[in-house]
C-alpha cells in the first residue's frame, strides 16, 4: 500500500471520485472552444437558415414568408451570374492551385543546397494579408502603368486591360489566386517526404523511370492530399475572394467579377436584403455541405485510413 | 542490394581491368551527377524568383516619387528614389494610430488563442477514443465552415450585443481558439507527447490545470510559437471583420486604414504600395522568425502530418521518413 492508493481511496470517499473529477476539469478547459464555436459558428448558421425564410431589413422585426427568398433569388438573373462566376472561378483557381503546389512541391522537396530559401520565397505571397496582396495585384495589373503590361509590350506582347476588361477581369484574378500556393506546396512536401525512400529504389530496381515512378507510385500516394487540397482551395475559394473582388474591382467591370460572396456582402449590407442574402448563404452552404460529403465518401472509397 | 552484392563478388576478378574501366564511367556520372544539380539550382531559382518578383516589385513602385505621372517604360528608378513617401504617409492617414490598434488587437488575440487552443487541444488528448474522435470531426468540420456564412448573423448578434464598434467583436474568434485547425496543432502536439506522463501527473496528485502548466506547454514550444505567429498574423491581416464591425476612424486597424487611403486617392500609386509595405513588413519578419526558430518548415510539418495521419499507429511503428533523391 503506497502513497497513491491511500491519496485515492480518500479522493474517492468524497462524492465524486478523482475520475470524474478529473474529466470534468478536462470538459472545463474545452469549454471556451466549444461554447465559442457554438457561439460564432453554430448560433450563427442556425440564424441565417432562420433567416432565409423570413423577409427581414434589420430595422423592422422579420418576417415569416415561407420559401418566397428562395424563389425570389431563383428568378435574379444576378444571382446566376454570380453563381456561375464563383463556380467558374473555383473551377479554375482550385485546381490550378494543387497542380501549381504539386509540381512546386515535386521540385523543392529534395532537401538540398538552399531549398529551404527557394520554399520560403514560394510561401512568402501565402502568408501576405489579403488586402495587401490584393492592393499590389491591382497595382500589377494596372493597364497603363503596371509592371505586367509593361513588360508584355517591351516583349512585343498584345497588353489586355486586365481588370477593365470584362473579358480578362474574372482571369486576372484566378491567376493571383493561382500564386498562393504556399500551403499546399508545404503539405505535399511533408507528404512527399513522408514516402520512405526505399519504395522509390524498389521500382528503380524493376526498371521504373521517373515518370513511372511517379505514375504508379508518388501520385497515388500523394492522393488523398491533393483531394483534401482541392477541397480546402474550393472551400476557401469560396469565401476568400471576397477580398480582392472588394478591393479591386467592386464586382465589376460590369457584373463581370461578382461573386457570391459579394453580391451576399452587397444584398445584406448594402441592400439590407437581409432574408434574399441569407437565403443566398443557405444555398451556397448546402452545395459546400454536399461537395465535402461527396469528397469525403469519395476518399473513402480510397480506403485511406484517415483515423485521426 | 542484390546489384551490390553481385558487383563485389564479382570485383577479385576483374581486379585489373576494373580501375580503367570504371574511372571515365564514374567521372561522366559525376558530370551528370553535378549537371542535374545545376539544372536543379537555376529551376529552383527561376521559380523563387518569379514569386518575389511582385514583392519586389511593390517595394520599386512605393518609392517612386508622389505627383509625377508614373514613367510608361521599364525601368528601376527612371524619376528617382523617393524615401520620404514613407515618412509622407505618416502624415496623410493617422497610420500610426492604426498600427497601434492592430498591434493591440493582434496580441491580445494572438494571447488569447494561445490559452484556449492550448486548453481545448489537451483536454481532446485526453479524452476517451470515442469522445476524441467527435471533437476532431467537430474542429475539421469548422475548419470548413466558410467564414462568409457567417458575417451577417454574427453581425446581427453582436449588434445585439453591444459590441459593434468594439475590438471585442474584432478578437471574439479567439474564445474558439481562432481557427480550429490551431486547437488541432495542439492536439497532435500533445498527442505526440507520452500521454502517461500526464496521467503520472495526475495519479501524483497535480491537477488538470498544473499538469497543462507545467508539463504540457512546456513539451510543445514550436507549436506555441507557431499558434502565436499565425495567429497574430491573422488578426493583423484581417479585413473583413473590422470592416463590419468597426464604426469609427480612431478605432481602425491598419487593413481598413490602407482601404481608407485607397479611396481618398486611387491614382496616388506610390503612397498607397509605402502603406502595403509598412502592413506587409511585420507579418513577414515573423514568419522569418519562426522559419529560423523551428529551423525549417518541413520537419516540423512532417513531425504535425505523421501524427495527424497515424494518429497512435504512427507514433509507434512508422519509420522516419527517409528522403530519397
Amino acid at each position: 500500500m503506497n502513497l497513491h492508493h491511500v491519496r485515492g481511496a480518500l479522493a474517492s470517499s468524497h462524492r465524486f471520485g478523482p475520475q470524474a473529477r478529473h474529466q470534468l476539469a478536462l470538459w472545463l478547459l474545452l469549454t471556451p472552444f466549444l461554447a465559442g464555436a457554438f457561439l460564432l459558428i453554430g448560433l450563427p448558421a442556425l440564424i441565417t437558415f432562420g433567416l432565409a425564410f423570413t423577409r427581414y431589413d434589420a430595422i423592422s422585426p422579420p418576417v415569416w414568408n415561407g420559401l418566397q427568398n428562395f424563389a425570389t433569388i431563383f428568378q435574379r438573373d444576378l444571382f446566376w451570374i454570380a453563381v456561375r462566376h464563383s463556380l467558374l472561378f473555383a473551377a479554375t483557381a482550385a485546381p490550378l492551385q494543387v497542380l501549381g503546389a504539386m509540381m512546386l512541391a515535386l521540385l523543392l522537396h529534395p532537401p538540398r543546397r538552399g531549398a529551404k530559401l527557394y520554399r520560403a520565397a514560394v510561401y512568402l505571397s501565402s502568408v501576405l494579408p489579403d488586402v495587401a496582396y490584393a492592393l499590389i495585384w491591382l497595382w500589377l495589373f494596372n493597364p497603363l502603368y503596371g509592371p505586367i503590361n509593361l513588360l508584355l509590350g517591351s516583349a512585343g506582347l498584345p497588353q489586355p486591360a486586365w481588370l477593365v476588361d470584362p473579358a480578362t477581369a474574372l482571369p486576372a484574378l484566378v491567376i493571383m489566386a493561382a500564386l498562393r500556393v504556399g500551403e499546399g506546396m508545404l503539405l505535399l512536401i511533408a507528404a512527399r517526404q513522408a514516402i520512405p525512400g526505399a519504395y522509390f529504389q524498389a521500382a528503380m530496381l524493376d526498371g521504373a523511370g521517373r515518370w513511372q515512378s511517379f505514375r504508379y507510385l508518388t501520385l497515388p500516394l500523394l492522393t488523398p492530399w491533393l483531394l483534401l487540397l482541392l477541397v480546402r482551395d474550393v472551400v476557401l475559394g469560396a469565401h476568400g475572394a471576397f477580398t480582392p473582388v472588394y478591393i479591386m474591382t467592386g464586382g465589376g467591370p460590369g457584373y463581370a467579377t461578382t461573386l457570391l460572396p459579394f453580391l451576399i456582402y452587397e444584398e445584406a449590407f448594402g441592400h439590407l436584403r437581409i432574408g434574399q442574402a441569407a437565403a443566398m448563404m443557405t444555398v451556397m452552404f448546402t452545395a459546400i455541405g454536399l461537395l465535402v460529403g461527396v469528397v469525403y465518401r469519395w476518399a473513402n472509397r480510397l480506403a485511406y485510413d484517415d483515423d485521426l | 542490394m542484390t546489384m551490390t552484392s553481385r558487383h563485389t563478388v564479382e570485383a577479385p576478378a576483374s581486379v585489373l581491368t576494373a580501375p580503367a574501366a570504371e574511372r571515365p564511367h564514374k567521372r561522366t556520372g559525376a558530370w551528370r551527377r553535378r549537371g542535374r544539380r545545376l539544372l536543379w539550382q537555376m529551376l529552383a531559382l527561376s521559380v523563387a524568383a518569379l514569386f518575389l518578383t511582385p514583392l519586389l516589385w511593390m517595394v520599386v513602385a512605393s518609392l517612386q516619387p508622389v505627383g509625377l505621372p508614373p514613367a510608361r517604360t521599364l525601368g528601376w528608378f527612371p524619376q528617382g528614389v523617393a524615401w520620404s513617401n514613407y515618412s509622407e504617409i505618416f502624415r496623410i492617414i493617422p497610420l500610426a494610430r492604426q498600427l497601434g490598434n492592430s498591434l493591440w488587437v493582434s496580441s491580445v488575440g494572438a494571447a488569447v488563442t494561445l490559452l484556449t487552443a492550448s486548453w481545448a487541444g489537451f483536454a481532446m488528448a485526453q479524452m476517451a477514443p470515442p469522445v476524441r474522435r467527435r471533437l476532431v470531426a467537430l474542429a475539421l468540420l469548422l475548419l470548413l465552415t466558410p467564414a462568409s456564412a457567417v458575417w451577417l448573423p454574427r453581425y446581427l448578434l453582436f449588434s445585439a450585443a453591444g459590441l459593434i464598434d468594439t475590438y471585442t467583436a474584432l478578437v471574439a474568434p479567439a474564445l474558439m481558439g481562432t481557427k480550429s485547425l490551431f486547437v488541432l496543432m495542439y492536439y497532435w502536439s500533445f498527442r505526440r507527447v507520452s500521454l502517461e506522463l500526464f496521467e503520472a501527473a495526475r495519479l501524483e496528485g497535480a491537477g488538470v490545470w498544473a499538469s497543462w502548466r507545467h508539463i504540457a506547454l512546456p513539451l510543445v514550444g514550436p507549436t506555441t510559437l507557431a499558434v502565436l505567429v499565425l495567429s497574430f498574423s491573422h488578426y493583423w491581416s484581417d479585413f473583413v471583420d473590422p470592416l463590419l464591425f468597426l464604426k469609427s476612424a480612431q478605432r481602425f486597424t491598419v487593413a481598413v486604414g490602407l482601404r481608407m487611403l485607397q479611396q481618398m486617392d486611387v491614382t496616388n500609386w506610390p503612397l498607397l504600395l509605402a502603406g502595403v509595405v509598412i502592413m506587409v513588413a511585420p507579418v513577414l519578419l515573423l514568419y522569418a522568425l519562426l522559419q529560423v526558430m523551428l529551423r525549417g518548415d518541413a520537419h516540423f510539418w512532417r513531425r504535425t502530418l505523421r501524427n495527424g495521419v497515424g494518429g497512435e499507429n504512427a507514433q509507434e511503428g512508422s519509420p522516419p521518413a527517409e528522403l530519397s533523391g
